[in-house]
């Protein structure tokens, strides 16, 4: 069996929600805030709610891809390099 | 080969350039000089390293050198004022679950996420649009790691901020009543 997580309070997790959202706490570290969010109703909200605010920013924001019109643009440039000079 | 490996990302770097510009017809231009200038330096690629990373290491110094020249106008929104979570605080009573988040449109997020200042914007858009690691970011934008933490926790929180008052502007929310 491992050790418990080390017990943190509502401050380190709000320090490091947004890194451990986004998975770039060590094991250990995401341990300590998942042991947290667990006992802690109020940090278990906040955290829901910023989660849901980064997929809201995900999904609105990943929709635009670059025109047909411009990537045609470029195959032909790479194909057929003008000579602008 | 450049075909397979890099273009795919051509619209991860519509997508970046246009929150670097501001506009579509700069974008438009800043993608296919980017493209071009990687298309032209593959050789220095290094194969199995990440090709997004290094296409929009080329965009973003194309953008410095090239672009940034001409200033883009425009209102910026003060990170540096914003507490952290208090949008979470004031919706707790009325929208624990942020669904106002729903009623606004892309537009505004995206005019939203243009207000910010340059390496904040830059670095919310690389993490939440295009997916970054932090250490990648780190990387493109020549800061340290922590650098990267705190320019995305403090772009988030203004962007929220700003996404919330313009909630309520709407009446997609109503404002949390001030205390007696």
């Amino acid at each position: 069996m491992t050790d418990r997580p080390r017990a943190i309070d509502c401050a380190e997790v709000m320090e490091r929600l947004y890194e451990y959202l986004d998975g770039e706490l060590t094991t250990e570290r995401s341990d300590e805030v998942k042991a947290h969010l667990q006992d802690c109703a109020p940090c278990t909200a906040l955290s829901s709610f910023e989660t849901t605010y980064i997929r809201f920013l995900e999904a609105r924001t990943r929709t635009r891809n670059a025109p047909e019109e411009l990537k045609k643009r470029i195959l032909k440039e790479m194909l057929f390099p003008q000579d602008d000079s | 080969m450049f075909e397979e490996e890099a273009l795919p990302h051509l619209d991860a770097v519509y997508r970046v350039a246009l929150r670097l510009s501001g506009n579509e017809t700069q974008a438009e231009d800043l993608t296919q000089e980017t493209m071009l200038k990687a298309y032209r330096s593959w050789s220095q690629y290094r194969e199995g390293t990440n090709a997004r990373a290094w296409l929009l290491t080329i965009l973003r110094n194309t953008f410095i050198n090239e672009y940034r020249r001409t200033r883009r106008m425009g209102p910026t929104v003060d990170v540096t004022e914003v507490e952290s979570f208090t949008v979470f605080r004031d919706v707790q009573e009325v929208d624990p679950e942020g669904r106002f988040f729903d009623d606004i449109v892309d537009d505004d997020v995206l005019r939203a996420i243009d207000a910010l200042p340059e390496e904040f914007r830059e670095t919310l858009v690389l993490s939440d649009v295009e997916g970054l690691p932090y250490a990648e970011i780190a990387k493109i934008t020549e800061v340290p790691v922590g650098t990267v933490k705190s320019r995305l926790f403090r772009a988030r929180q203004a962007l929220q901020a700003q996404l919330y008052d313009y909630a309520i502007e709407m009446g997609y929310i109503k404002k949390r009543e001030a205390a007696e």
